[in-house]
Parts: structure tokens; sequence; C-alpha cells
């Protein structure tokens, strides 16, 4: 093998600038919509309504249970025959992801529900604490708190899931790396500089998970 | 008008609470004073925090009534499921709890404010300044923007009363508020209820403390088994008890003391 050259890389540093800036557009678009998705879900989980609580449970481990790229493929493939409309690259990517965002922030979103403890509650009852207060002011304030540290994490993961979507032709980090490393056949530079560039914008983000993390448990801590 | 002082504050009757098969409130009967200070005590497992859950409105019950200043606002009804409780009613009450309950998301000033400005839809600026005398007054004017992980066991304790005075209650229910705390925390936690005492707020009191338990009853319960066993002025109860088990009971606990 020859050495390496990395001014293959930089001569489409551009291109993958693009990329990463797709890549980027793609995870918060699914982020805020799966969050919004995760904490619905989270309460239909916890809630007494029987068929709410199955019908979310089925969501969810479907979800969970089934590998994001057959996920991916099957709404790519599959719910334009179902709908019987085309769909953009970029609409599937962002459907897909959001539903498999939405599966794993709710379980998120019900484990911090579940930890606020009855005394919580108690609290509330004795202070006489109309419901809707000691849902705004008591309960989601606290399952927010409690959630972010999680909640962050899986932004982690979706940003680096993300890169499935590349073999559905959409055009983010991913695919335009592999592109350039097919074109240039400079496999091991091209495939290093994009694992770097999503190294480098996950890794922080994980190391202040367990920072605020600590903050938070230190502040809720009672 | 319905303040009349011969009426009783409270009275209970034939209040039966069960958990699942377990009879833990068998029948109990109780009429309290305007200004009584009644300390209960009695082994684990008696029934002491069920009852004061019951008279908070916290728990359903399996039979008979509570009333307050005249109005029955907790009654059993065919199911425990269908327990009555007038929450207008409840709302005039107050409880603090052995385990802080301060909400942790919050400082101490919005812990203070949060109730009364949602509840009774008090201005905050005004809820603020009752809430800064009252805290000023149990020691705490330090610590308004401090968060409850921030402060002690005894802070704590105190801001969870003063939290629950801000709504003006005509009832004060303490279940075993020192328990938690480390014995140097204590006295500070005692001294603010002392306070309250010589204000002659009408109060119930669970507690193992047996000093404290002189100092400020006015009348003093023992509780076992579901049942009062002995009711009477502390010198009686404490001092020379009728009733057998109250007296192993004291012994008991006298002697672990020393
Ligand atoms: N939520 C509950 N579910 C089932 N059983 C309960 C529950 N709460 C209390 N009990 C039971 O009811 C009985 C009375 O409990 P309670 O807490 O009123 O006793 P206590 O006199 O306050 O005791 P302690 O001095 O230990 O606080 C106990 O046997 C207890 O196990
Ligand atoms: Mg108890």
């Amino acid at each position: 093998m020859d050495s390496l050259d990395f001014t293959a890389v930089l001569r489409f540093r551009d291109a993958l600038l693009q990329g990463l800036l797709t890549t980027l557009e793609l995870t918060l678009i699914c982020i805020v919509l799966g969050c919004a998705i995760g904490f619905a879900v989270g309460l239909a989980r916890t809630s007494t309504n029987l068929p709410l609580r199955n019908l979310s449970s089925v969501y969810v481990e479907f979800f969970r249970g089934t590998p994001v790229l057959i996920q991916l493929f099957w709404i790519f493939f599959c719910l334009p025959l179902l709908l019987g409309i085309e769909l953009s690259n970029f609409a599937s990517g962002v459907i897909a992801l959001t539903l498999y965002m939405g599966a794993i922030t709710s379980e998120t979103f019900r484990a911090s529900l579940k930890s606020i403890g009855r005394e919580q509650f108690d609290a509330c009852v004795a202070l006489g604490l109309p419901r809707w207060a000691q849902i705004t002011s008591v309960v989601l304030p606290q399952a927010l708190l409690r959630a972010i540290p999680t909640l962050l994490s899986n932004c982690v993961s979706l940003f680096k899931e993300s890169a499935l979507v590349s073999a559905v032709g959409m055009a983010d980090l991913m695919f335009i790396g592999s592109n350039i490393s097919n074109n240039t056949a400079r496999p091991v530079e091209v495939l290093t500089v994009v694992a770097l560039i999503y190294f480098v914008i996950a890794f922080p983000l994980t190391r202040a998970v367990t920072v605020i993390e600590r903050r938070i448990l230190q502040k809720l801590a009672v | 008008m319905r303040d009349q002082p011969a009426a009783p504050l409270v009275s209970v009757s034939g209040l039966q609470k069960s958990y699942g098969a377990l009879k833990v409130l068998k029948g109990i009967d109780l009429t309290m004073k305007p200004g009584e200070r009644l300390v209960v005590i009695g082994p684990s497992g008696g029934g002491k925090s069920t009852l004061l859950r019951v008279m908070m409105g916290l728990e359903t019950i399996n039979g008979g009534s509570v009333t307050l200043a005249g109005k029955p606002y907790i009654r059993a009804g065919a199911t425990p499921a269908r327990t009555v409780i007038d929450i207008a009613v409840r709302r005039s009450i107050g409880m603090v709890f052995q385990h802080y309950t301060l909400f942790p998301h919050l400082n101490v000033m919005q812990n203070l404010i949060l109730a009364p400005c949602k509840v009774r839809g008090e201005n905050k600026v005004k809820a603020s300044e009752r809430a800064a005398a009252l805290l000023t007054r149990f020691g705490l004017g330090e610590k308004l923007t401090a968060y409850p992980s921030q402060l002690s066991g005894g802070q704590k304790q105190r801001v969870a009363i003063a939290r629950a005075l801000m709504l003006d209650p005509r009832l004060m229910l303490f279940d075993e508020v020192t328990s938690a705390l480390d014995p140097e925390l204590v006295g500070e936690v005692e001294q603010v209820i002392l306070q309250l005492a010589k204000q002659d707020m009408p109060m119930m009191i669970v507690t193992h403390d047996m000093w404290f338990a002189k100092n400020i009853a006015s009348r003093v319960l023992f509780c076992a088994g579901g049942v009062i066993v002995e009711d009477g002025p502390p010198e009686q109860v404490l001092g020379s008890p009728k009733e057998e088990r109250t007296r192993d009971f004291i012994d008991r606990v006298f002697h672990i003391r020393q």
C-alpha cells in the first residue's frame, strides 16, 4: 500500500461540508419532532387508558426492536406504495428517523416521569395545588430536567445513526464521503476524515452528558 | 360565626382504613378543640401516619368521616374509591412530612409562593413579601434564593413548615418531621414548631421525641394497633399512664433514651 495522501480529501472539502450540513439539518429536525412525539408517547405509556397504553407500547417496541436500516428501507420503499405518493429522499429520511427518535425518547421520558417520587404528589395535595398546576409547575419541569442527560445521549445516537440515510441515496456526510472515497480510490483517508468529523461533533456532546447529568442530579437530590 | 369557642375544630368519627386485607385504622373517634396541640405517640405500624394522611385527604377510607370546623370534608363512600373529599375545606389544612417534600427544581422563595399564587391567585409581589417575612422569622432570611439541595435537613424542614404556613392553615399536621434529621439539627426545627404553638396554632404532631412531646403537647394520644389506646393530658399519658400498653411503651422509649 502506498503512503497516505490527504490532498484528495482537501480537494473535496466543500462537498464534505455540504454533506455535514445536510446531516446536521436532518438530525436537528428529527430531534425536535422526535422529542415531541416521545413526550406524548411517554405520557401515553403511563396513562390509565388501556388501549392508548397498548397502542403506544406496540409502536415503541416495534421501533426499538427492529434495525433502523430496515425501518428506513420500509419507509422509503413501502410507504409510497401504501400512500400512493412519491416521497423525496429527505422526507423519507426525516419520517424514518423521527419515528425512531420518538420511540427511544419516549422511553427516556417514561423513566423520568416514573422517577418523580410519590412524596412530590403528596406535597401537591397538601398544598391544595389544582391538577393543572401540579402538571405544569411540578411534574413537567422535573420530568424534563431528569430527562435531559439521556435525551442528549439519544441525540448523539441519532446523529450517528443518521449515516444510514446514505443507503437510500440521501446526500449526507456519509453518502458524500463514500462517493469521494470511490472516485478517488482513497478510502482510508476519506473514511478516516469522515469518521473524525462525526467524532469531533459527537464526543463533546457525550462528555457534556456526564457533566450535565452530575449537575442536574446534584440539583434534584433532596 | 362558625368559630364559636365551644365547637370542636376537628372531629373524627368511626374512621376506618384498610390497605387490602390489612386493617390499619379500626374505628377512630376523636375531637379536637381550637388551640389544642395533640401529640400522637405509639409503636411503629400503629397507624399514626395513616391517621394524619387521612386527615390531610391523601388517602381513601373504608368507613367514618372527618369534620373540620363543622364541615364534614372527608366521608366514606360505598367503596373506598368513592371516598368524598371536599377540596376547598382540605386546603385549610397544612402538613409537613418526615421526608422533605420541597420541590427540588424551585428555589426556597418559589417553593413558598407557588401555592398561594396558583391556589388563591395571590399577587406574586405580595406573596414574596409574606414569604420573606416568614422565612426571616424562621432564621432563613439568607436562603431565599437557595435551592433545596443547598440546604441542610433542618433548613429544609423549616422551609417546608413555612411553605405550609403560607396558606394560613387552620390546622397543621406534622408527621415525624425530625426523624430523618441529624440529632444536632432536631432542635432548630422543634423551636420553630414551639414558636407556632405559642401563637395557638392548632396542631397534631406525630413524634418519637419524648422531650418534645412533653414540651409541646396540650394533650397526648397513644395510638397502637389501629385504635386510640389512651387519650389524656401529657402528665398522665407520659407520666403515669393508666393503660398497661401505654406504660410498656413509655418505659421502653424512655429506657432507650437514657
Ligand atoms: N401505602 C400502603 N400500602 C400498604 N400498607 C401500608 C401503606 N402505608 C402504610 N401501610 C401499613 O399500615 C400500617 C400502619 O402504618 P403507619 O405508617 O400508619 O404506621 P405508623 O404508626 O406511622 O408507624 P411508624 O412509627 O413506623 O411511622 C403498617 O402496617 C404499614 O405497613
Ligand atoms: Mg409513620
